[in-house]
């Protein structure tokens, strides 16, 4: 039973740091229409920027307050490099120049970090389980984390609501000739609102950094979840990727458990299903 | 029924275009199109569908990037230039199909644009606009998508206003719509006229626009076939007729 | 549409082949395998350039179907001795192709981002069947520890363990690949393929099944990759899961889109370009050791370079390099000046017909009938719904209530391809034909939707019968002498009028035009009037126009519809002095200044 237990936390823990990756890729393809999939490569970068930032500074959250303004600077320099040009271009021509930047990207990981997986340090005030049953404990760091993560996602929710900014991205996802219409500059919205899916994949890649340690091939595995989701939640929900990233999570928790054979292929079986029912996924616009 | 030529660039223009042609793909849809626009006139732009009226409205306010021709607003050539751009110069844009944003409330709508006029000048307030659209105020917290067509016309206009423009371009301003707010529409922008602000308006009840607005342009095939006052309108019903009707 | 390689692409394949031919001559044991992996690889892009450059579909899977090729030569061949080379290639490309039926059958129900999802997503999971499981060794990879022979008679006649003839198998399999993919493009087959491509709203409403075309395409393709896959295993002997990850189904995307997608020589050059520069960039001593211990950094500098600069890839710059030379259309024969006989049309008639959009009707209980052989007008102010009404009749939109009818025959609810195949054309409101053909592949197309079928492999047996009605038609509408000519670049009035040409050269004899005389100057409406008059002896036209003058000058009846209802229908002289008409049109009284 506390078994079970244990791997609902591990799967709303897993879904959570899912969700901070996929709003920034359900943002970046439900304004600007580009399909990116350097997008995982942005979560690797963070858990690597996460290692070097806390040897030197010490404390993971330190990092990730240096990190997240790092990572901000750095999508926008990535868009007005190389984003831009893909706004008049098909989506074959988009796949090919993001994932070139894969190649780079990783190139970079690996001359700088190398090959071998690394772990990086939970801060050590946060170092103990939690007895959530009499016998079984949870680490408080991860609990933490999901506390983050929920305060990251109400926090967006709350930009995109209530905030000017947050209008502007509402409307230039329904209708981004309007926006041009009424005197607002799309391109530099464009360029703003690329750096903050970029700054939400390094957040995720930051803040999982101590649980998942840091090896060449995570940002992959967050990439193609991240568009499963974003398939599932709907293109452009925040509230979609967050339902669907839940989803994600305890269908692979209960997977490992139920069916250890298939459990990597669960996330495609549920993303089939929910294609079946509603093509536009579960938040999206038909 | 005569073409009038094209009127010289008066100094009290707020809006010049001369020589405009557009073309979407190999279709040409404007063929050098002359439009002028006094500062607070009230010009209507009619003609059947497909005849260029959207267009050239697309062309003015630079949705649309016209293939020659020249743009002048308030003086300041603005060809080619960004819609963003041509809109914080002064122009007002109410699209046919109202452009009103789905997912934001009619409060969110309203103030989307909202910022101060030339010269600093702030004519117009939310407060203002509620005042002359009692409904949109009941209306405040609701989607875009959750209004009438009558309702989404009215706060396309007042999210227009809010930006306090000089020039308003209305796009089929009455469609669709049932008597009463076609009167409500009809009288705003005879408020909106007094205070100074120049509007082009297209519309199809030609009985309206003939009281409401100063001169009249006629389109047909993408070009300027009529343009004069409505006392000249009225004096050759076979050609309007023949213009406008079946 | 495919064509012919231009002869300084001929002569430079020409020149590769040659290169091709002579390495196990003079290159080492590494250059003999490094190449023939190069071949592997380009003729598995070859296979994918079928999907994604000639029929449109971006597979984000394909290199599951390579996988499976090399894995099926693991599952036939025993464990101490050879497989027979016919078995083991012929098992990768059925199993491969098998694989492609299962995934298409459902991919093919979707498109653009979702499809390459669902692919993706396929992809992953076979990846994860070979790797999770243990239905061919896992994780670890499997071995095939005697590669294949073909032995007749006792005597061995090919041993793939012998590495020249096993490099000279795989370079004559490009070949032939290569020359059989393209005798496909080539055909029918290929050309409703590329149709697709495309335009696929057009292909539908001239009567093309599409799904099923996809389907074929997308097995095919599978096939061939799983024959790639088979040689592949092979090459090494070993066959891992890795071989078909989603990583290595990028890279072939890349390759085909490097290389220039459509042109079937294009991805092979890109394969084989990348593979080079790959391997360039690993030798030190070429590029000094910064390069060549990141080598990745340059391969990924020179794709995002080639995006950027090179949109159409390096088929396009050859082609840009090399001197235009057009292929010439063949001459149509311009038919016997006899008049076209009196035929009765269809009948087309509505009863109640109806559509909504949520709680907004667009359409409100039409009935109506067009008699055949006549000129009919649909006009109405805006909004009036009479797009959606045309939607109605011609399939493109099923409706909420009511029924259509061609004749007698009742055709309510049914798909756009099927009521094209009886009789039933029509055109759009923006100009839809296909812009990158010419005009006489266009027609062609059209044309070929009088059979489309996907098993049409061969152009001879309707030849006769398309060229004569592609000719036909051209020569009615004016454009004979325009055939070779690319659509997007003829004049507004020029592409109306190919559309019309294309309506005709179908077969249709109910063609229903949506706007067809906007943007015209005055005198190409007169030619399309002039020319709607003259095809009602043989057809029954429909058309919604706001023009009056030319509505006037063309149409036997008009119908006039506002807010989704009929207002009225009739003859010109009776619509123009309606009242209601003339109110809906004017607005409040009719005459302006009358009520002041």
């Amino acid at each position: 039973m506390s078994l079970y237990f244990v791997q609902i936390l591990n799967g709303l823990q897993y879904g959570l740091v899912v969700f901070l990756a996929a709003s920034g890729l359900t943002l970046v393809f439900g304004v600007l229409g580009v399909i990116n999939l350097s997008h995982g490569s942005f979560y690797m970068l963070g858990a690597y920027a996460a290692l070097t930032l806390t040897s030197l500074f010490g404390d993971i959250f330190v990092a990730l307050a240096l990190g997240l303004p790092l990572a901000f600077l750095f999508g926008m320099a990535i868009e007005w490099l190389f984003i831009r040009h893909l706004y008049a271009r098909d989506h074959l021509q988009q796949v090919l120049l993001t994932f070139a930047l894969i190649l780079i990207f990783n190139e970079v990981q690996q001359s700088v970090w190398g090959n071998n997986p690394l772990s990086i340090p939970t801060p050590p005030y946060l170092a103990r389980s939690v007895m959530i049953t009499g016998a079984l404990g949870y680490p408080v760091y991860r609990i933490v984390l999901m506390a983050i993560c929920v305060a990251l996602a109400l926090a967006m929710v709350f930009v995109i609501q209530k905030t000017r900014v947050g209008r502007l991205i509402r409307a230039a996802e329904s209708n981004r000739e309007m926006v041009e219409a009424l005197g607002f500059d799309s391109r530099i919205l464009f360029r703003l609102v690329f750096a903050a899916g970029v700054a939400l994949a390094a957040a995720a890649g930051i803040l999982a950094a101590p649980v998942e340690s840091a090896y060449p091939g995570i940002g992959d595995r967050v990439l193609i979840t991240s568009f499963v989701v974003v398939v599932i939640g709907g293109i452009g929900s925040i509230r979609g990727a967050f339902v669907g990233s839940l989803l994600i999570g305890l269908a692979d928790a209960f997977g490992k458990v139920l069916v250890p054979q298939f459990s990597s292929v669960i996330i495609y079986a549920l993303m089939a299903l929910v294609l079946a029912l509603r093509p536009a996924g579960l938040f999206g616009r038909a | 029924m005569s073409l009038a030529a094209p009127a010289p660039d008066k100094a009290d223009d707020i809006l010049v275009a001369a020589g405009l042609n557009t073309f979407y793909g190999p279709s040409h849809v404007l063929r050098d199109v002359n439009f002028r626009v006094g500062r607070g006139e009230t010009v209507t732009l009619l003609g059947r569908n497909g005849m260029g009226k959207t267009t050239l409205l697309r062309t003015l306010i630079g949705l649309v990037k016209p293939k020659s021709g020249a743009i002048r607003l308030d003086g300041v050539d603005v060809t080619g230039a960004r819609a963003c751009v041509i809109a914080r110069a002064g122009m007002g844009f109410v699209p046919e199909g109202r452009g009103i944003f789905p997912n934001l409330t009619v409060e969110e709508n309203l103030v989307f644009a909202e910022r101060p006029g030339r010269n600093g000048r702030r004519d117009w307030s939310r407060q203002a606009v509620y005042d002359i659209f009692p409904r949109l105020a009941e209306r405040r917290t609701n989607w875009g998508n959750q209004l009438s067509g009558g309702e989404q016309q009215m706060l396309t206009i007042g999210r227009a206003l809010l930006a306090n423009p000089e020039i308003v371009l209305i796009d089929e301003a009455t469609e669709g719509l049932a008597p009463k707010v076609r009167e409500l529409i009809w009288a705003t922008l005879r408020v909106i006229a007094q205070k100074g602000v120049a509007i082009v308006v297209v519309d199809k009840n030609l009985e309206d626009l003939v009281e409401l607005a100063d001169r009249h342009v006629i389109l047909a095939k993408g070009e300027v076939v009529f343009e004069g006052t409505s006392a000249q309108l009225r004096a050759d019903p076979e050609f309007v007729k023949r213009m406008l009707g079946v | 549409m495919l064509k012919r390689p231009p002869l300084s692409v001929a002569i430079f394949f020409a020149l590769l082949v040659a290169f091709f031919f002579v390495v196990p001559v003079f290159g080492g044991a590494y250059a003999v395998k490094f190449c023939t992996r190069l071949l592997i690889l380009a003729a598995f892009v070859l296979s994918l350039d079928l999907l994604i450059g000639v029929t449109g579909l971006v597979s984000f899977g394909h290199a599951a179907f390579f996988g499976v090729g090399a894995y099926a030569v693991y599952f036939v061949s025993p464990d101490d001795e050879a497989a027979n080379v016919f078995v083991a290639l012929s098992a990768g490309a059925a199993l491969a192709g098998l694989a492609a039926l299962v995934v298409g059958a459902l991919a093919m129900l979707t498109r653009g981002f979702y499809f390459i999802m669902v692919t993706l997503a396929a992809g992953q999971m076979i990846f994860s069947l070979f790797h999770d499981t243990d239905i061919a060794k896992g994780s670890d990879g499997a071995y095939v520890n005697v590669k294949p022979m073909l032995v007749i008679g006792g005597a061995s006649l090919v041993d793939f363990s012998n590495r020249s003839q096993f490099y000279y198998v795989c370079l004559a399999s490009l070949a032939i690949l290569y020359f059989t993919l393209y005798r496909l493009v080539r055909s029918p087959f290929g050309r409703a393929l590329q149709g697709m491509r495309v335009n696929e709203t057009r292909m539908a409403a001239m009567g093309f099944d599409s799904y099923r075309f996809k389907l074929a395409a997308f097995v095919v393709s599978g096939a061939v990759a799983g024959y790639a896959g088979a040689l592949f295993a092979c090459l090494d002997g070993f066959v891992t899961p890795e071989l078909m990850s989603w990583q290595q189904s990028g890279l072939a995307i890349m390759m085909v889109v490097l290389g220039g997608g459509g042109t079937l020589y294009g991805p092979i050059l890109g394969a084989l370009a990348y593979a080079s520069l790959e391997e360039l960039l690993k030798t030190e001593s070429l590029v000094g050791p910064f390069l060549a211990n990141h080598w990745r950094l340059g391969t990924g500098a020179t794709l995002i370079l080639a995006v950027l600069l090179m949109p159409e890839g390096l088929a396009g710059f050859l082609r840009r390099a090399a001197r235009k030379r057009s292929e010439t259309a063949p001459a149509l024969e311009a038919p016997a000046k006899a008049a076209r006989p009196a035929r009765r049309a269809k009948a087309l008639s509505t009863q109640a017909l109806a559509r909504s959009f949520g709680g907004v009707v667009a359409v409100g209980g039409v009935t109506i009938r067009f008699e055949p052989n006549l000129v009919h007008a649909i006009i109405g102010p805006n909004g009036a719904g009479k797009t959606t009404f045309i939607n109605l009749l011609s399939g493109a939109t099923p409706p909420s209530a009511g029924r259509v009818k061609i004749d007698d025959l009742d055709v309510t609810g049914w798909p756009a391809h099927r009521i094209a195949r009886h009789g039933l054309g029509r055109s759009f409101q923006r100009t839809n034909i296909f812009g990158s053909f010419t005009v006489t592949e266009n027609c062609a197309l059209a044309a070929q939707a009088r059979a489309p079928s996907p098993l049409r492999l061969i152009d001879a047996i309707y030849r006769r019968r398309d060229e004569a009605a592609m000719a036909h038609a051209l020569a009615v509408v004016g454009l004979a002498d325009r055939a070779g000519a690319i659509a997007s670049q003829l004049s507004n009035g020029e592409q109306r009028q190919l559309e019309i040409a294309m309506l005709l050269a179908s077969g249709a004899d109910l063609i229903i035009l949506d706007e067809p005389l906007a943007g015209m100057g005055l005198e190409e409406t007169q030619r399309v009037v002039a020319l709607l008059r003259n095809l009602a002896t043989d057809h029954t036209i429909i058309l919604v126009e706001h023009d009056m003058d030319a509505v006037f000058a063309a149409a036997d009846t008009l119908t006039v519809l506002v807010q989704g209802r009929l207002l009225a229908h009739g003859a010109p002289a009776e619509i123009r002095s309606n009242e209601a008409v003339l109110e809906a049109y004017l607005g409040g009284p009719a005459k302006p200044g009358a009520a002041a």
